[in-house]
């Protein structure tokens, strides 16, 4: 069975002993459960509905065309209508929407044209709307989601290609490393922004906009990943120089052993550490490339995307700019919190003797 | 971490954009030049081209005019002063007005709108008025137009405008100097003679007759001489930074350049046209001072402060929430409202279809598409109503609009009838249809106009009720515009714009020399299996009806009004029934908010106007100035003005 090690253990108890950053960790993790039951709580699709005897789901169905109770239209049926037409009709039947009852992309205007609502909870649109009447909180909800995946997916993809290239060049050192080396100074010295700009202009539309997502991530990661490797280079190069490493290949050991087994094991911290600012950067980049029309190809909700909006409507809407600076503030401080925790719990000044 | 500077990465960027370009450019020094014996060569090089004669070859039945019957453009109240505040949205990278980075946002200021050209067309009867020429005439079974020159009319450095200036305007744009492709081909083309009889009559020849053919050569603006007596290959470098001579009433003046930053305009006290009719009450501030703003949030909130006089209000949002009816100083009166409706060519705003992909080329799918787009919706709820619905790709050429065409409404169960007879009967589990072999009814739409993305979700939202898919592509312009040159685009939402023409232009949209190459027919009109996709036309939705194309032939030579209205009729219905182009929505109106000590003429401008600046016919009340700045400084309230000039507006 996998244990942890008793430095570990000790390096965690540390961490839950910062409180600060151990509650945000703990509002992280709720925020991510609740986020990824998503559907169920923010959606124009209702959780349930009884029709005449039967019960549906429509939540992750395929799509029910109106006619399957009752109405006359063969396009996805508007819950909202039907739950008021069924208490009207005061039958058996009954609807259950979510808490917030829209989607991220449906435009709903009660007062007739698309224009910003204040946050009113009689609508049930708790933050008010954007300036095409779409749902503020809705949008809030899955553009947070969508870019905590990105940015963590983001994080994984970084951290792989980093550990294993920094790894590498620092094992295995002479010419691997200074060619290698050389490639990664050209490489970061391309203009960055500029090769997203202009390598997502020309990505077509035909794709999905999940695979335009992930082209974006793959871009964005491809300039990105040079950085962690010089972190992994130097450590590996320190470990490597160690008598423990020494010893293991006297007893011989492989490469692979001695990399996987004791060289990445004992710079785990310095992963440890960069993690939760790994995840801030990719964060606060996407969503800069979404405030500046580069980023995620509309109408996918994003923090970006209503910043912008709010930047230019500040007199007329201030809740937009302000449910979404409070939502970046909020989840950059969170990460930032934690990050700070981890970094303190994993400080190996705190158990050397020459404090 | 590298990653961590993107956001001050994206901020630097923006403010090395703002930097402007740099000083070095008019510093250089020029090794001297004199292009007078080059251009003679030029010229005898190309004797039908240019041609020189005495006055006594010309012919003596000309009937001369000089639209003497039209009345004054501009109010009789206007007063010369002032200093006008407006915002540049660009500082401009150079004072040419050809050549590379010229067309810029500036240049309205120191050519479009302010230059003068032999005779402008009267902006409420369509008809031309002298402005270089003191008279005219036209000889249409020799395609050739008289011009005589006002003997008064000078360069604002003084310098008499003489036949030569109009002789050298062809060799100025015909040369490879000024790197200016389309002025190369536009100035080679469309003109056949320009003759010299003396130093102020000169004729040109063209080499149609049109209706308007008195258009093509009345609009012409000289090109100064004296002053590209140094143009050479260096052309682009040396007069990056020079001011020219201009025939306006206002001029640049190298000290009030101010790079990056602002640029003023001052008017010439002894401007030669300041006494004439249709010129003396126009172009009245003494200064128009022009500063560098580049966010419309922020010009606003200039404008509100009143650094700004006027600010555009078109959009829906700006004049009914950022600049309400009850803002306070709205309210109070020192802000005025006002909406003006005009009437001209129409800006084709609209889905432009390819009709060369492989699901679009199905007339079926096409009017289901036109049945889906739910533009009343648009119009209702996101332009508030405002706007109106474009019928055609023609609106607003008066008797060549044709007039009782409409576009296809938005209707459900229409639009799933025509999917339905192009095979795509069958919703999927998403709701978008799909045909029997399995594809699925969704294209790309998209656009270049960042600004209208909102429209474009609103669209794809309702287009699914009818299980139709719009994948939305924003692009920026410039790509958007690449996108539909190179033809990649599915469905495009786009506009050209267009300039007050007397009848609408069809070749360049509809012919298919613009959408094949290699010719799109065969002899007998059937289709030419080898033909390519031709890109970089404004063919944007590949369109090649064998008829057509006869039609636009017949069209383009004819010279009888009857016949081309009729003609632009029958193309107008057929390009209808193609349904290739979803007609979208024209602002029949603009309308701005100025600060009270801007005045306008009582019927507030004039009815072919494009916005409210263009013709100057505003003025500032100096006085007004001070005391509007001090009744708001006291709190003092004054009425407020919304006005609305809809003596214009067509129902």
């Amino acid at each position: 069975m996998f244990r942890f090690n008793p430095q570990t253990i000790k390096k965690l108890r540390r961490f839950r002993e910062i409180k600060r950053g151990y509650f945000s960790f703990l509002f992280l993790v709720t925020l991510l459960t609740l986020l990824s039951l998503g559907e169920l709580l923010v959606n124009n699709r209702a959780l349930m509905v009884s029709y005449e005897g039967s019960l549906y789901f429509p939540t992750y169905s395929a799509y029910h065309p109106g006619t399957d109770f009752g109405l006359d239209y063969d396009y996805e049926v508007n819950y909202r209508h039907l739950q008021k037409k069924f208490e009207a009709q005061d039958d058996d039947n009954w609807v259950l929407m979510p808490i917030v009852p829209y989607s991220a992309f449906e435009n709903h205007a009660p007062n007739a044209v698309f224009k910003p609502m204040p946050p009113s909870v009689e609508e049930r649109h708790f933050l008010g709307t954007d300036s095409t009447s779409r749902d503020i909180l809705a949008r809030l909800f899955y553009g947070t989601r969508i870019a905590l995946l990105f940015s963590i997916v983001f994080m994984i993809a970084v951290y792989l290609i980093g550990i294993t290239i920094g790894c590498a060049m620092g094992y295995f050192g002479g010419l691997f490393d200074l060619m290698f080396q050389r490639f990664i100074e050209v490489w970061s010295n391309i203009p960055f922004l500029y090769m997203i700009i202009i390598v997502f202009s020309v990505i077509p539309a035909t794709f999905s906009i999940p695979a335009r997502i992930g082209m974006l991530l793959m871009v964005l990661v491809l300039f990105s990943w040079t950085s962690m490797t010089y972190y992994m280079r130097t450590e590996t190069y320190k470990e490597k120089s160690r008598d423990y490493v020494a010893a293991a290949k006297v007893l011989g050991a492989s490469n692979t052993r001695i990399i996987f087994k004791h060289i990445l094991p004992n710079v785990l911290s310095t992963l440890v550490t960069f993690m939760p600012f790994v995840v801030i950067s990719a964060i606060t980049s996407i969503t800069a490339l979404d405030f500046l029309g580069f980023g995620l190809p509309p109408p996918t909700p994003s923090l970006g995307e209503l910043l912008k909006q709010g930047t230019s409507t500040l007199r007329t809407a201030p809740w937009i700019v302000t449910s979404a600076f409070g939502t970046l503030v909020i989840l950059l401080t969170v990460v930032t919190f934690i990050g700070e925790a981890v970094r303190e719990s994993f400080d190996p000044k705190k158990f050397t003797i020459y404090r | 971490m590298k990653l961590t500077h993107i956001t001050g990465l994206a901020l630097l960027l923006l403010i090395a954009a703002c930097g402007g370009p740099s000083d070095d450019a008019d510093q250089a020094d020029f090794a001297a030049l004199d292009n007078t014996a080059e251009v003679e060569a030029y010229y005898a090089e190309k004797p039908d081209f240019f041609s020189f004669k005495t006055l006594a070859d010309l012919p003596t039945d000309l009937t001369w005019q000089n639209g003497e019957h039209l009345p004054e453009m501009g109010s009789p109240e206007a007063k010369k002063g002032g200093i006008e505040y407006a915002r540049l949205q660009d500082f401009p990278r150079t004072l040419r007005t050809v050549g590379p980075d010229s067309n810029g946002s500036f240049r309205v200021w120191i050519l479009d709108d302010v230059t003068i050209s032999i005779a402008h067309r009267h902006q409420d009867a369509f008809e031309f008025f002298p402005g270089l020429a003191e008279a005219w005439a036209v000889d249409k079974p020799n395609k050739t137009i008289y011009v005589k020159l006002d003997p008064a009319a000078t360069w604002s450095d003084g310098v008499p405008i003489t036949a030569d200036d109009f002789l050298f305007m062809f060799f100025f744009y015909q040369s490879s100097y000024i790197v200016a492709p389309w002025y190369n081909n536009w100035y080679g083309t469309q003109y056949t003679n320009i003759t010299k009889y003396d130093d102020l009559t000169f004729s040109i020849s063209i080499p149609e007759a049109k209706p308007d053919m008195d258009a093509r050569v009345l609009e012409l603006r000289p090109v100064p001489h004296h002053f590209f007596k140094e143009l050479g290959d260096d052309y682009v470098e040396r007069y990056q930074w020079r001011f020219a001579p201009t025939t306006a009433a206002y001029v640049v003046k190298d000290e009030d350049i101010r790079k990056g930053r602002s640029a003023t305009l001052t008017r010439l006290e002894n401007w030669w046209a300041k006494d004439k009719k249709h010129w003396r009450y126009r172009f009245n501030p003494d200064r128009i001072h022009l500063s560098v703003i580049r966010d419309t949030p922020k010009v606003f909130e200039a404008f509100k402060r009143g650094d700004i006089d006027q600010f555009g209000l078109n959009l829906a949002e700006y004049w009914y929430e950022k600049l309400p009816n009850d803002d306070p100083d709205v309210a109070a009166g020192y802000i005025h409202k006002s909406v003006f409706y005009n009437q001209r060519p129409r800006p084709t705003y609209g889905l432009w279809i390819n009709t060369s992909r492989p699901i679009l080329e199905n007339r079926d799918v096409r009017i289901g598409i036109n049945h889906a787009s739910n533009w009343d919706l648009v119009i209702e709820k996101f332009f508030r109503g405002d706007y109106n619905r474009m019928q055609t790709s023609s609106d607003g050429y008066g008797e060549f609009s044709h007039p009782e065409l409409r576009s296809r409404e938005f209707s459900i169960e229409k639009a799933q009838d025509a999917f339905a007879s192009a095979g795509f009967a069958e919703r999927g589990p998403d709701g978008i249809l799909v045909n029997d072999k399995g594809e699925r009814l969704s294209f790309t739409l998209s656009t270049g106009y960042e600004n209208l993305k909102d429209v474009l979700t609103i669209l794809k939202e309702e287009a699914a009720k009818a299980g139709l898919e719009f994948r939305i592509e924003v692009l920026d312009g410039t790509a958007g515009w690449k996108k539909v040159q190179e033809k990649k685009h599915d469905i495009h939402f786009s506009a050209f714009s267009v300039s007050l023409e007397m009848y609408p232009r069809f070749w360049e949209t509809y012919h298919s020399d613009n959408a094949y190459d290699g010719g799109a027919f065969l002899e007998d009109g059937s289709v030419n299996p080898e033909r390519k996709l031709k890109t970089q036309t404004n063919n944007l939705e590949a369109l090649a009806i064998h008829e057509m194309d006869d039609l636009i032939n017949q069209y383009r030579a004819s010279d009888d009004r009857e016949e081309m209205i009729r003609l632009a009729y029958t193309m107008t219905e057929m390009h209808h029934e193609h349904a290739s182009f979803v007609p979208a929505f024209y602002q029949p109106f603009y309308r701005l908010g100025h600060w009270q000590w801007i005045r306008y003429p009582k019927s507030f401008n004039h009815k072919h106007s494009r916005g409210a600046g263009q013709l100057f016919v505003h003025w500032i009340d100096t006085a007004l100035k001070e005391e509007t700045q001090k009744a708001r400084k006291d709190g003092v309230s004054l009425d407020p003005e919304i006005n609305i000039y809809d003596q214009f507006a067509t129902p």
